[in-house]
């Protein structure tokens, strides 16, 4: 930083530099548009190395302090009118419609800033700091203040009414009658964050998170049927009453939705009338082939077998070695998140779905806090269960600003973890959402790369996916076993996958959405225990398709055998329900996707057969080599010979290596070598497999839940 | 329990050398030329090479015994994976094997040039890309390949089948990967050069001394350039682990199948050697080192020297590998030499991996060259040009060779060479195997029928087109085979015997049937160097040899010629 001092016009007059003889060409983008706006300020000319900036009020050392930390050289502040500066920033950045604040805005945020400072209620840093978010976002400064805790929501809510000269009202501990609260249609209310509180024959008293536009009162005026007055409420309060009031509204949605408008893609049916009958029938003629022809059969089943396993092989070889040979994600610079005009982001809401998880919410909340995004834009969902009140109440106790929404689901069933996504995406006002788990903890610009990744990607591109992996893959044999394969799947696989416009079943979190096709595609099944797999599988169907971007959000690995079994298991049963609902009726799927799509949701989807299949086969393999037993010999003849050979020798070998490779192309050097030790790591796969296997027809709709916080030892469950 | 430090993606690539997650500064992706250049190349040497092998004559019976061997995978009864067996390196011929799924592909001997067409166009490809990476301009890479590509050492092993290529291939690609990987840093091309090493391992043993150097270069340069620990060790599993584990496979197989883990070295056609080697002083050894140079790669005489001086005075790391590389590549013929592990010294071939290391070192001079690059590849299209008619010349006179100076004298006077003889004193040609398959084709059509020593009469089996015919050693393995070679009454119908003295098994057992005199066992018909003799029902053997005395080697003659 360097020193400024204030000067006169005149005196820079007498030395013959004046703003209005024009602006220097090299200075001229010394100082970002939005600073040069917001404390009016124009670098015009350079003398004997000092820089002098052109200042409607040169004696404000917030304004001095920020020209010069954005000046490398000497500054002088030069006092000029606001009429001449004005004219010197637009004659530099011409002005774009209504990018420009207007003369009223200007006055409140300075009538507010003035009363927070006087009133001794925030720091000349603190509001220094606001008016520098508010010269790239433009947002208004109380919600800037807010949203970084300099002052509670309360106190913006008594300055909005002061400035206004607004009556408030205080909701925490207001008990609606549900007849008038609901007289405002609910998407009015969401939309305008209002909420009817009283109402007589003539008059509606509507508690407002801030004051209505002409228009937007004149909509609610319409919908009410009568007069209305505003009162002014705190946000969080009013996004607690709005939830309270239409409570029924979203449990119902969020779990009948798909169920009713598409019930053809819904997983509340296992398995199909037509499935069952198909299966049954299989069944038959296997059993009859058996008793009739054993070792054909016999042989005809281990060949089939063997084809699947050569089949879905040849797939991830060739995707894997696509991704080898190029970069697939799409590209965003530091360069590019660094020149983002903050102005144009859009509102962006982030789902966490909480379950007694009360342990993790501080991190949550630091971690989101360190998104690089406007916290303004942000619009976060803390989704809990009404059962869980330990999370609930340290939510609570938190009080934390009203970018964090805490969103309490109703108890009722299924309560799984796609229903709670849905309850709070009805409550989303972001146009982009993205779910993260709570122990999740996203690359900081993650956000931006998606928001850039959408302006760069086909226009039928609904999702970007952040790869994931583990921050805790140090922690034992496990975790870097799970670390590998997580980075062969998110850095190989899946951006050959996105790159060849292939279903994609997405990752369990850090997938970002538009929010209205989210919307438009039925949002997530509850019913289904891998609902990401099936969204990802869903969407491509409607002809949208999934982008990958080069971001990572880390999760934490499951350390123990048991708790990694439990969350596997439902993972292979998600993977077999999602299989079995997209293959109810096989033509239309066809129909939708087209040949060379429906063959890779296949080639993905039987990943969880190969499970299956593996230990029979290596039962098979050990058999023989401990006792070279005929019938083995038998089950093998000629070419299933071959295949089955170049699986055991090549096709598995190939598999151990792309555990390699995928943690090579992650720089996560250090997992090599459990990489080459992995088929271990098969084993508790395959086992995984079968419990979730016998799960789906013991209990299909059953949520194992994963136990985090294992890392550090705060697990809860 | 301690409290996980979380590290983001930026932070954790900051202590990183090597680009990951990024895109690479590379140069863009172009999938037609390389198509191009190898479809060219292809059918270039594939219709070149079938002149060569069916009208000329020139063919190495080492190629006709692995296509024998890749019908037999395909077509025996039963059909054989393990007829690839251990003679050779098991990738030489498994890579091969879908050339013999269509029989008449292989008894029309179209399949012949194929096999090492095929994998002589894989290694243009490499070098055409290197050379793009080395930014030399279009028409001077296309001038370069096709000088490398007339060069007629290298013609004679890229049309005639031989194997050589097979593993020379996966080198040269490998190469091209690590070439890649140092101008663009990119971990990616070190996992492909990994990957193609462990195919070259399995095609050709001797690719593992380039395989170790790589190695030891891709650990060097990254502790080089600050890379620590982890980073280097990681880098280096992930290139070894491919090749570590093919051979650590093929060891367990050996043992298994031979019982002896290190069968495939010590038994090897590549790395064999029987006591017949004739001795080398060091200076002999020094001056045929020179002369196989001289001859066979002179390019390196020019490359060598200046890669080492890059490398050392210019501090240019890459450039003293690639030094490092091409001078094992020279030293190799002379040390299997010195160590006794060959019966085939200072051979003409062992001067094509010389050459093509040398054209390697030349385009990484090239690129080093900067604004002379356009002048650096240009002298080497010129040396190569030069050295076309020098090498040619040398074919015909040069002491250790195969089919070298039959392959010069037929290219050059178009004749054919059937009957030749090669300057080790083995005739060229297969009018004998061709007549035998032929009278065979016509005659005998019951599947085992013919009792034979494949080892030996792996031509004919291959040019009949149908090893079920056969009774072959491949089929129920050596025991069963040598039961029925004791008294094959009633058991085959014929037994084709090798009638030269080079060790058919059936030649040491019916020693008389092979030369005609057996009165039981009549000759049905009758080549140069074979006979089928009929086995009668009631025949009664009455055996001169031992079963000691056929415990034979399956191993087939690796000699150029067909006697």
């Amino acid at each position: 930083m360097t020193s400024t001092t204030p000067a006169t016009a005149s005196t820079e007059v007498r030395r013959g530099a004046r703003l209005t003889d024009g602006v220097d060409q090299d200075l001229r983008y010394l100082i970002p548009e939005g600073i040069c706006r917001t404390f009016r300020v124009m670098p015009y000319a350079a003398i004997d190395g000092t820089v002098l900036v052109a200042a409607a009020d040169a004696d404000d050392t917030i304004t001095a302090h920020v020209v010069a930390e954005r000046i490398d050289r000497p500054v002088r502040l030069v006092r000029h009118t606001v009429n001449e500066i004005t004219a010197a920033i637009d004659s530099v950045y011409p002005p774009q419609g209504t990018e420009v604040e207007t003369p009223e805005a200007r006055r409140a945020r300075m009538q507010m800033a003035q009363m927070l400072t006087r009133s001794g209620l925030i720091t000349d840093e603190q509001l220094q700091r606001a008016m520098l978010e508010y010269s790239r976002t433009g947002d208004p400064l109380g919600d800037i203040l807010v949203s970084h805790e300099a002052i509670t929501e309360d106190t913006l809510v008594a300055a909005l009414s002061e400035m206004y000269q607004m009556q408030r009202v205080g909701l925490s501990e207001f008990t609606p009658d549900m007849e008038v609260a609901r007289r405002l249609p609910e998407p009015l209310a969401l939309a305008f964050q209002a909420v009817p509180v009283a109402a007589t024959e003539d008059l509606v008293l509507l508690a407002v998170a801030r004051p209505l536009g002409a228009e937007q009162a004149a909509e609610v005026e319409d919908a009410l049927g009568s007069p209305f007055r505003q009162l002014l409420a705190n946000r969080a309060e009013l996004d607690q009453l709005i939830q309270r009031v239409h409570s029924r509204h979203y449990a119902e949605v969020s779990t009948r939705l798909l169920m009713e408008t598409r019930p053809e893609e819904s997983a509340h049916i296992v398995i199909s009338g037509g499935q069952k009958a198909g299966l049954v029938i299989l069944a038959i003629i296997i059993v009859v082939c058996g008793v009739i022809w054993p070792w054909p059969t016999a042989i005809g089943l281990v060949g089939f077998c063997s084809f699947l396993y050569l089949v879905v092989t040849f797939y991830k070889v060739r995707l894997t070695m696509q991704a080898l040979g190029t970069h697939l994600e799409t590209d965003v610079t530091d360069e590019e998140i660094a020149t983002l005009d903050e102005r144009y982001l859009p509102m962006y809401t982030i789902l966490v779905p909480l379950y007694k998880e009360a342990a993790i919410v501080p991190r949550l909340v630091r971690d989101i806090n360190a998104l690089d995004y406007p916290r303004t834009r942000l619009d976060v969902k803390l989704l809990c269960e009404e059962d869980d009140q330990e999370t609930v109440n340290r939510i609570r106790e938190m009080q934390l600003p009203p970018h964090f929404h805490l969103v309490v689901v109703p108890d009722s069933q299924p309560k799984t973890k796609p229903k709670a996504c849905n309850y709070g995406l009805q409550l989303a006002t972001g146009e982009l959402t993205v779910i993260f788990d709570a122990e999740d903890r996203p690359d900081p610009d993650q956000l931006k790369k998606a928001v850039i990744a959408f302006t760069r990607v086909h226009e039928n591109v609904v999702c970007v996916q952040a790869k994931l992996n583990h921050f805790n893959q140090d922690q034992n044999l496990l975790t870097a076993w799970f670390a590998n394969e997580y980075s062969m799947h998110f850095e190989l696989i899946l951006p050959a996958m996105g790159a060849a416009g292939a279903p994609i079943p997405l990752g369990g979190t850090s997938n970002h959405f538009i929010t209205e096709k989210l919307r438009d595609l039925g949002a997530w099944d509850p019913f289904n225990v891998t609902e990401d797999a099936d969204l990802g599988i869903r969407l491509h169907r409607e002809g949208y398709r999934t982008a990958m971007i080069d971001s990572t959000t880390l999760e934490e690995a499951n350390s123990q055998v048991p708790n990694w079994i439990r969350q596997r298991s439902r993972w292979n049963k998600g993977y077999i329900q999602t299989w079995l609902v997209h293959m109810r009726h096989p033509m239309q799927l066809l129909a939708a996707t087209g040949m060379r799509d429906f063959l890779k949701f296949n080639l993905t989807m039987l990943t969880a057969f190969v499970l299956l299949l593996n230990p029979i086969f290596w039962g098979l393999t050990t058999l023989y080599v401990f006792t070279q037993a005929g019938f083995i010999e038998q089950l093998f003849p000629g070419i299933i010979f071959y295949v089955a050979s170049a699986l055991l020798f090549i096709g598995n070998f190939i598999f151990v290596y792309l555990n390699v490779a995928g943690s090579l192309q992650r720089g996560e050097f250090s997992l090599t070598r459990t990489a080459l030790i992995s088929p271990l790591y098969w084993g508790l796969m395959s086992w995984a497999a079968w419990k979730g296997f016998i799960q789906l027809f013991t209990n299909p709709f059953y949520w194992e839940k994963t136990t985090h916080g294992l890392d550090d030892g705060s697990a809860s469950s | 329990m301690s409290t996980v430090n979380v590290v983001h993606t930026k932070e954790r690539l900051s202590g990183i050398v090597q680009l990951v997650g990024r895109r690479p500064n590379d140069v863009p992706k172009r999938r037609w030329e390389s198509v191009l250049v190898f479809a060219f190349f292809t059918v270039a040497y594939s219709w070149f090479g079938y002149w060569v092998v069916v009208d000329l004559h020139v063919v190495g019976f080492e190629t006709l015994d692995r296509l024998n061997r890749a019908l037999m995978v395909w077509h025996n009864d039963p059909a054989k994976l393990s007829a690839i067996g251990f003679d050779y390196p098991p990738l030489a011929t498994l890579l091969i094997t879908p050339l013999a799924v269509v029989r008449s592909f292989v008894t029309s001997m179209a399949a012949v040039p194929v096999a090492s067409a095929i994998f002589a166009a894989i290694t243009m490809v490499a070098f055409n890309t290197m050379m793009r990476r080395a930014l030399v301009a279009g028409p001077l890479r296309y001038a370069l390949l096709l000088a490398l590509g007339c060069n007629p050492l290298l013609l004679l092993y890229a049309t005639t089948g031989t194997r050589h290529f097979v593993w020379i291939a996966f080198v040269i690609t490998a190469l091209g990967s690590l070439f890649a990987w140092y101008i663009t840093a990119d971990v990616r091309w070190v996992l492909l050069a990994g990957i193609s090493y462990s195919v070259a391992a399995l095609a050709g043993y001797s690719s593992l001394t380039l395989f170790v150097l790589s190695a030891i270069m891709v650990g060097a340069i990254l502790a080089r350039l600050g890379a620590d620990g982890v980073e280097v060790e990681g880098t280096v599993v992930g290139f070894t682990a491919p090749t570590v584990y093919v051979v650590a496979l093929w060891t367990v197989f050996n043992f298994i199948l031979l019982w002896n883990p290190f069968a495939w070295i010590t038994n090897s056609s590549d790395a064999a050697a029987s006591g017949g080697l004739e001795m080398f002083s060091a200076v002999d050894l020094m001056k045929a080192t020179g002369e196989l140079v001289l001859y066979g790669a002179p390019l390196a005489i020019v490359v060598l020297p200046m890669l080492i001086f890059s490398g050392l005075a210019r501090g240019n790391p890459f450039a003293l590998w690639l030094g490092v590389m091409l001078g094992a590549s020279i030293l190799t013929p002379a040390l299997a030499v010195a160590f006794r592990l060959t019966d085939s010294p200072m051979l003409m071939r062992n001067a094509l991996p010389m050459l093509l290391i040398a054209v390697v070192g030349a385009i990484w001079l090239a690129r080093s060259a900067e604004e002379g690059s356009t002048l650096v590849a240009g002298l080497t299209v010129v040396a190569l040009v030069i050295s076309i008619p020098w090498t040619l010349h040398a074919m015909k006179t040069y002491r250790y060779q195969n089919l070298e100076a039959p392959f010069a004298v037929a290219i050059t006077t178009g004749e054919s060479q059937e009957g030749a003889e090669t300057l080790n004193g083995d005739k060229v040609g297969i009018v004998s195997e061709q007549a035998m398959a032929e009278y065979i084709r016509n005659n005998v059509t019951s599947d085992n029928s013919i009792l034979t020593d494949n080892a030996q009469t792996y031509a004919v089996m291959m040019l009949t087109g149908h090893p079920e015919w056969f009774f072959d050693r491949v089929d129920k393995s050596d025991g069963p085979w040598k039961e029925v070679a004791r008294d094959p009454a009633g058991q085959v119908d014929y037994m084709l015997i090798d009638t030269m003295d080079n060790g058919d098994l059936l030649t040491k057992l019916y020693p008389d049937a092979a030369a005609g005199n057996d009165p039981q066992l009549q000759a049905v018909y009758k080549t140069p160097r074979y006979v089928l003799v009929n086995v009668p029902a009631n025949y009664s053997p009455n055996l001169v040899t031992t079963q000691d005395q056929i415990q034979g080697q399956p191993t087939t003659d690796q000699g150029s010629g067909g006697s």
